[in-house]
C-alpha cells in the first residue's frame, strides 16, 4: 500500500536496541569528486572519490522504569572519564530505521560519536544532541 | 615510447634566457657578452592531476625510457592544450632546444587507482 513516511514511523537502534525518546534523526552521505578537467576543456569532469557518512540525532534525557537513562551508551562514547580519550574501539552500531508495519527499511553503520550536546533549560526539556560519522562500508541499505 | 600524450590539468612555463655572460668591474659597471642566439633553459612544469595509476606509471616509463635527465626528447601538441598564443610560444622546439627532466616525475597517490603525477622539464639546446 502507497505510504508516506513521517517522523512517526522513524526508529533509531543502538547496538540492535530501540534508543527511547528519539526527537530526530538524520543521516547524509556524501562522495568526494577529484576533478579532472584539464587545460582546453570548457566543462568540469570528475571522478568519484572517497565515500563518507555522517548524522545527527536528537534525544529527551530520559530515564526509564528501570533507572536505565536512554543516552549512557550513546554520550559514553564520547563523553568519559580519564586521559586516554577515544579509543578505536568507541564505535557504535547505529540502525536508522523507517517503519511500516513489518517492513523496515534500514541504515545501519558503525559510527563514532563525534560531538555530544546536552543541557538542560527553565521550563523544557532536557535533550541530547549527538553528531556521529561513520567508519567503515554501511553494513545495510535496506531503503 | 613518447613522452605521454595526456592533457595537463596545469601549466607554467618560464622563457629562459639567452645565453649572456655579464661582467662586472670594481666600480659596479657591467657589461655582457651574448654567447648565442639562442634562447634556452626555459622550464615547463605540468601537473596532471587525479589520472589513473596506468597513465601516472606511463610518465615513470617514459622516464625510464629516456635514463632520467640524460636524454632529451620532444613533446606532443596535448602537454600545450588549451594554449592559443601560439604552440612555439611555450614549446622549447621553436627555439631549437629539446625537452629535459629537470627532476623526476613526481607521482602522488590520490586515492586507490588514481595518482596526481607532477613532471618538470628544462630546454636544452
Amino acid at each position: 500500500m502507497a505510504k508516506v513516511y513521517t517522523g512517526r514511523d522513524g526508529v533509531m537502534q543502538l547496538d540492535g536496541a530501540t534508543l527511547a525518546k528519539v526527537v530526530s534523526f538524520s543521516f547524509e552521505s556524501s562522495l568526494e569528486t577529484l576533478e579532472t578537467t584539464t587545460l582546453g576543456d570548457n566543462i568540469r569532469t570528475y571522478t568519484p572519490g572517497v565515500v563518507g557518512y555522517s548524522g545527527s540525532a536528537e534525544l529527551l534525557y530520559y530515564k526509564d522504569d528501570a533507572g536505565v537513562i536512554n543516552t549512557t551508551e550513546v554520550l559514553n562514547s564520547l563523553v568519559k572519564t580519564g586521559t586516554d580519550g577515544v579509543a578505536s574501539t568507541d564505535t557504535v552500531e547505529l540502525t536508522l530505521r523507517w517503519v511500516d508495519g513489518s517492513d523496515e527499511n534500514d541504515i545501519k553503520l558503525t559510527a563514532y560519536i563525534t560531538s555530544a550536546n546536552i543541557g538542560a533549560a527553565t521550563a523544557s526539556l532536557s535533550r541530547a544532541s549527538i553528531s556521529f560519522t561513520g567508519t567503515g562500508a554501511l553494513s545495510t541499505v535496506s531503503i | 615510447m613518447a613522452y605521454p600524450t595526456y592533457k595537463p590539468t596545469a601549466r607554467s612555463f618560464d622563457a629562459g634566457d639567452y645565453p649572456v655572460k655579464v661582467f662586472k668591474a670594481q666600480n659596479g659597471s657591467e657589461s655582457r657578452i651574448l654567447y648565442g642566439s639562442k634562447r634556452t633553459n626555459m622550464k615547463l612544469s605540468l601537473s596532471y592531476e587525479n589520472i589513473s595509476d596506468l597513465r601516472a606509471a606511463a610518465f615513470s616509463s617514459h622516464y625510464d625510457e629516456v635514463l632520467g635527465t640524460y636524454n632529451t626528447f620532444t613533446l606532443d601538441s596535448e602537454a600545450i592544450a588549451g594554449w592559443d598564443g601560439g604552440s612555439g610560444v611555450i614549446d622549447a622546439v621553436a627555439s631549437g632546444n629539446q625537452w629535459r627532466y629537470e627532476s623526476p616525475p613526481q607521482i602522488s597517490q590520490v586515492r586507490p587507482g588514481i595518482s596526481t603525477v607532477t613532471v618538470n622539464l628544462i630546454g636544452v639546446l
